[in-house]
């Protein structure tokens, strides 16, 4: 595996290191995002807040590119249903057929080396376990997206459960 | 502890990559390694945030911040199932932009319409909206005064803003944004049945064999209700779905009959289908004969534009649209006869076998049918009509008012149905289905809120397209906008909207959570709190009211719109606000605030904060002192218990995972209008449309007729604009969170392959849209989820560098005022 | 019959006959430029039929096979390189290519009775016609995609990983061949129930034939466990 070298770091240096070194990032780049922004007046980004001038036809940047590498994404808590690290361009998804159970379903994990689809997807709307998926999530792409190659417009300062600590405990 | 460089470096990247993605690994190899309790996150269910299906949601807090969210698998409408946007719930209110202070136009310390937003504290905002809307009253009296809501206001914040606008401004300019999105489907309810919503509920899915969708693309707009109807086709083989559309879309997918028509073809379509069951001795008599009767319409309605315009000049029957006339089975027959196979399939551009097809689903009487549609009927310059024609064929054919036999009417927010239609928030209607031109509704209405008769005024006020053309006029002065982007949302809006809200003479103010277009087209922003940052209610398509809790508090001073618009109304007395007459008959409410005599009337006060549960906050209750929540519900709820519009218990609410109105003892009501099913219709009756003083439906008899705007020689496209599946009207919640802003960046223009190669266009060339009215500059897509016909177009309006909307036409359907978002001529040409 | 046997004859002897007007020379030359006359025509005919234009002239193919390619890579892509309805669907080879063409005589009863005259029509009968297709690929080894697509000058580099992986599994050592997994990629599919997707399913799960299997060993265990035990008496 990838960066597994990482683990001969000291337990308590890592975490530290992390935190200081991400705690940097974050001032960082909350101090790059607020620079702009004359005192206190909300900061323009086209996509959400319109142009400076809201009527006016600025040039419009080209249509980003599916990402496509295959990687694993950490999902932002363990119920959202993770993204789809390849492109999905022309998959045929109708009543006649699903291209994207050709390779994620448990019959064909096998050949195709994809990872099957949760054991949640067997389940139908009254609870039972079915023998394959349930027709109720054969659209797979209600839940599942691809993703693009941009940046987020605004940072998201949500955080991830495990760095959480509740006051009152 | 021995680190060699290149671990160092290793580790380091880690991290970042860590921290970019606001994440620092924790250590811990073993998950309890401080105790359980470090692990424990509070889960509470609530209503999910977007569209009218209402999903429920488990919301998991940790330390006072939302940390995730799944489907609620106790709630019925969608056991434990979200679509992307509501599995990401959990992160809308986290945009980094996130308002948390008011901001007021500033030049040199003072407001001035020209000047930079500025940081203000809530005191000096509203005293200078304040002073605003008093100069205003005095000036030009309460018609110049005007509020814009929303079908995503909780129920007890557009039952405040009504009775704040009527009974405390004394205006009936209040009008949400589900003007723009369910007012068809409203008043063609209020015209067939007598009593708004949907008589079927969403049990109907389970029960149904054939499905057909009016210009819906639920795939991507009602993604739960969509697994229930694929559920159902792909488990029961003799389930046929029928997809009917401009355009192929994710919903043409599972179609068994998928059908591309003409734009504003339908009604020709719905005429025909319903000659094809008289022609064909299908009609239900016994139903026909018991349960309904006919009417005819008035015809060349016009297309609710400005009078001025050339099309409104030329229409004849603009003075009463709504009007109609009684007529007979025969006479009904003759008129539909015109509406043959062969014309109808030439004017629709649909193939015959097609149609046949389609019509023999309703025909057949053993087929059950739940027809659904959202906006491809309501924002249709003949919406009532074309929400009216299904109606007539599930009439004709009896299918209505039991299990499977359904029609549909989808909404596209979250509480377009329990705040925006029931509480009554639109310009011309009060709770309960009442009205205010009627003087008995006024009365009664007066009476439950205990302010003096005469209070309310009796004209309807302006709908929300006439509000823009006030603003622009300069006949509306102060104009406050909550919960939606109507900047973006609304038609035409280089030529009206954006004028209106620049216009010198007005003063806008907005609320909202994040900084919107509308926002920054204001001169006061004041920042919301959101979702579950409050306590609140909503009503969805089905009738179900569902409640949640305030699970986590709002950043910094950003406070609900319910606390905005209560503790404004600290700021006026009625002396100030009500004529004297009124005032000298009711002496007693002389020198009161429109607070105490609106929200601490001894209904609403009546509740005190402590039923709270300790361990939910509830910031409102906390402010004012008692349990607000609970007595705006239940004074709101006194207008329509015992009248078939019951609602339950408050309590009761946040027990469930919502109910559906009528809530007679404590029990809901799945199927409106049939014996047994519906404890408000009269024994041996059987079927009971008793909003209808005669307890019949009406049928009725109204023509094709063509859009306001067809393609010609110079603007030779149909635009046709609307939503995707990852991102939520306007998009100010979804394009904040990453995942959702990564799935879907930026609007495109879906095109056909054959159109743009003609003009000379690539796959992701950049083009310039145009229409008479405005243009934009947009990328192309002519391989993307929607397929287009040649000659039609579709752009999402979610993207707010690239507003669709400045190219739309401000074109209404002249009964409901609702706008007709799916049909306009555009020419498309390179960059 | 008879009146036939005359004709023939007739024709014989008119055939067998030197000329009598004509020299050998101008008979030859003439024969040799109506030959290639008519030869011009009719390749030029046949690559006429040969055109997109041509396949897209008739609405059945015009409404239904052609607006969906239009929204795949094979029509619109980086390089701009486009593969045209005879680049996949009629052979480059000569014999192949007239084989193909007289096979195409009966799509003309077809057009002429309209048996996809309609949408609804070309959906029913979806399945029989992309059948012929696959077919046909998988009995020439997938060769009109392999006029573009050669397998040995894929950079497994510039693929995904995934691709790459796949390809190297089963198109590179021969197991497959492109079409049993590139089904769908110009048109949409028809009813895919029971068509598998270029894999196969485990054994195990593949067909009745391995259940059988399975019990017949099942059997054939206790069988020889049982004899066994009656052998030990």
């Amino acid at each position: 595996m990838r960066g597994q070298n990482y683990c001969r770091l000291n337990p308590w240096a890592r975490p530290l290191l992390g935190a200081v070194l991400s705690g940097c990032v974050i001032l960082l780049s909350g101090a790059i995002y607020a620079q702009n922004a004359p005192q206190g007046a909300p900061q323009i980004v086209p996509r959400v807040t319109g142009n400076a001038d809201p009527m006016s036809d600025p040039p419009v940047p080209p249509i980003p590119r599916p990402i496509t590498d295959d990687r694993r994404v950490m999902r932002n808590y363990p119920e959202q249903p993770p993204v789809i690290p390849h492109s999905i361009d022309n998959y045929q998804l109708t009543l006649r057929t699903n291209r994207c159970l050709d390779c994620h379903s448990r019959q064909h994990t096998e050949a195709s080396g994809a990872p099957m689809i949760s054991v949640t997807h067997f389940t139908d709307r009254d609870g039972q376990v079915l023998a394959d998926v349930t027709p109720r999530r054969y659209f797979c792409t209600i839940c599942h997206v691809t993703q693009t190659n941009v940046k987020p417009l605004v940072p998201n300062t949500f955080q991830d459960m495990l760095l959480i600590r509740d006051p009152k405990r | 502890m021995s680190l060699s460089r290149r671990d160092m470096l290793k580790a380091q990247a880690a991290a970042v990559a860590a921290a970019a993605a606001n994440i620092v690994i924790p250590a811990a190899a073993q998950p309890v390694a401080q105790g359980i309790g470090t692990l424990e996150i509070k889960w509470s269910k609530a209503p999910c945030r977007f569209c009218g299906t209402g999903c429920g949601v488990m919301v998991g807090v940790k330390g006072g911040k939302v940390v995730a969210t799944h489907g609620d698998t106790l709630a019925e409408v969608n056991r434990g199932l979200n679509c992307i946007k509501g599995y990401f719930l959990s992160k809308i209110m986290y945009g980094g932009d996130r308002l948390t202070t008011p901001l007021m136009r500033k030049k040199n310390g003072v407001y001035d319409k020209n000047g930079e937003f500025t940081p203000v504290s809530w005191d000096e905002a509203f005293g200078v909206m304040a002073d605003r809307l008093k100069a205003v009253l005095k000036a030009k009296g309460p018609t110049a005064v005007g509020m814009f809501g929303s079908g995503q206001w909780t129920i007890w914040e557009g039952y405040a803003a009504t009775k704040l606008m009527r009974a405390g401004f004394r205006s009936n300019n209040l009008d949400p944004n589900a003007r723009h999105c369910m007012a068809s489907a409203a008043f063609a309810f209020m015209r067939t049945f007598g009593a708004d919503e949907p008589m079927g509920c969403y049990d109907d899915f389970e029960a149904a064999d054939a499905f057909v969708l009016w210009g819906s693309n639920m795939a991507e707009m009602h993604p739960i209700l969509w697994t229930r109807l694929t559920d159902r086709r792909l488990s029961h083989p003799h389930v046929k779905v029928a997809v009917l559309s401009t355009f192929t879309h994710r919903s043409s997918d599972l179609a068994d009959i998928p059908i591309v028509f003409k734009p504003g073809a339908d009604l020709a379509i719905l005429n025909y289908i319903a000659n094809h069951i008289i022609t064909t001795g299908r009609v239900n008599k016994d139903f026909v004969k018991n349960h309904t009767t006919f009417v005819k319409g008035v015809t060349d309605i016009g297309y609710g534009l400005r009078s001025d315009h050339p099309l409104e000049m030329k229409a004849k029957g603009t003075a009463n649209p709504a009007a109609t006339e009684p007529i007979d089975f025969d006479a009904y027959a003759k008129f539909v006869k015109d509406y043959t196979l062969e014309k109808v399939s030439a004017l629709t551009g649909v193939e015959r076998g097609f149609l046949q097809e389609l019509a023999e689903l309703y025909a057949d009487p053993s087929r059950k049918v739940m027809s659904l549609w959202t906006m491809g009927c309501n924002q249709h310059v003949r919406g009532v009509w074309a929400n009216q024609l299904i109606y007539n064929i599930h009439l004709l054919t009896g299918k209505i008012a039991e299990p499977g036999n359904s029609p549909f009417s989808l909404t596209g927010q979250p509480s377009a149905c329990g705040t925006a239609r029931e509480v009554g928030t639109f310009a011309h209607r009060l709770p309960a289905d009442m009205a205010v031109a009627n003087p008995e509704h006024r009365k009664h209405t007066e009476e439950i809120w205990h302010v003096p008769h005469g209070l309310i005024p009796p004209k309807p006020g302006y709908h929300a397209v006439e509000q823009d053309r006030m603003l622009r006029d300069g006949k509306l002065n102060f104009y406050w906008i909550q919960v939606n982007n109507n900047l973006q949302a609304a038609p035409n809006n280089t030529q009206e909207t954006y004028p209106g809200y620049r216009n010198p003479d007005n003063f806008i103010v907005v609320s909202d959570a994040y900084p919107t277009v509308t926002a920054l087209a204001a001169d006061v922003i004041l920042p919301a709190a959101m979702w579950v940052e409050k306590e609140g209610a909503y009503g969805n398509a089905e009738r179900r009211t569902h409640f949640w809790r305030q699970l986590v508090n709002a950043p910094g001073e950003a406070r609900s719109d319910l606390w905005q618009m209560m503790e404004f109304s600290k700021r006026f007395t009625t002396d100030e606000m009500w004529p004297a007459e009124i005032l000298e008959a009711n002496p007693n409410y002389r020198g009161k605030t429109l607070f105490d005599v609106l929200f601490k009337n001894g209904n609403v006060d009546r509740y005190a904060a402590s039923e709270i549960p300790a361990e939910y906050e509830n910031q409102e209750s906390k402010a004012f002192g008692f349990y607000v929540q609970k007595g705006l519900f239940e004074e709101y709820a006194t207008f329509g218990r015992g009248h078939g519009h019951d609602l339950g218990p408050f309590d009761l609410y946040h027990e469930t995972r919502g109910l559906r109105w009528p809530v007679v003892e404590n029990r809901e009501t799945r199927w409106r209008y049939r014996e047994g099913l519906d404890p408000y219709v009269k024994p041996g009756r059987g079927v009971e449309f008793y909003g209808q003083p005669d307890g019949r439906a009406k049928i009725i008899a109204v023509p094709y007729e063509p859009p306001a705007e067809s393609p010609d020689k110079e603007y030779d496209i149909w635009l046709v604009t609307g939503r995707v599946l990852e991102h939520w009207h306007s998009g100010s919640m979804t394009m904040r969170v990453p995942e959702l802003f990564r799935a879907f960046p930026g609007a495109v223009c879906f095109m056909h392959a054959e159109d743009a190669r003609v003009r000379g266009i690539n796959q992701g060339a950049e083009i310039r849209l145009a229409s008479r009215r405005g243009e934009i500059r947009i990328r192309v897509d002519i391989r993307g989820r929607n397929r287009m016909p040649r000659g039609v177009v579709f752009v999402p309006w979610f993207d707010a560098s690239e507003l669709i909307n400045k190219t739309t036409l401000d074109a209404t359907d002249p009964i409901s005022k609702q706008t007709d978002f799916k049909k306009c001529a555009v020419k498309i040409t390179a960059v | 019959m008879a009146k036939l046997k005359a004709l023939l004859l007739w024709f014989w002897r008119i055939a067998s006959r030197p000329s009598m007007y004509f020299s050998l020379g101008f008979l030859t030359l003439g024969g040799f430029l109506c030959g290639v006359i008519f030869w011009g025509a009719f390749n030029t005919a046949l690559e006429l039929t040969n055109t997109e234009a041509f396949c897209v002239s008739c609405h059945e193919m015009h409404d239904n096979v052609y607006q969906e390619l239009q929204h795949t890579v094979h029509f619109s892509n980086r390089s701009g390189v486009r593969a045209t309805c005879p680049d996949c669907h009629v052979p480059h080879a000569w014999t192949d290519k007239i084989a193909r063409k007289m096979q195409a005589s009966k799509e003309v009863w077809g057009k002429i009775f309209g048996t996809i005259s309609t949408r609804q029509k070309f959906l029913d009968m979806r399945l029989e016609l992309a059948e012929n297709e696959w077919a046909r690929l998988k009995a020439n080894n997938s060769l009109e995609c392999r006029n573009c697509h050669s397998s040995i000058a894929m950079d497994f580099t510039k693929q995904t990983p995934r691709a790459a992986e796949i390809h190297t599994r089963y198109l590179v050592s021969g197991q497959k061949t492109c079409i049993d997994c590139h089904k769908g990629i110009a048109h949409e599919l028809p009813d895919m129930t029971g068509i598998e997707p270029g894999w196969r399913v485990p054994p195990e799960l593949r067909d009745r034939h391995s259940f059988r299997e399975q019990r017949q060993s099942l059997q054939h265990f206790i069988a020889t466990a049982s004899a066994g035990a009656t052998g030990g008496e």
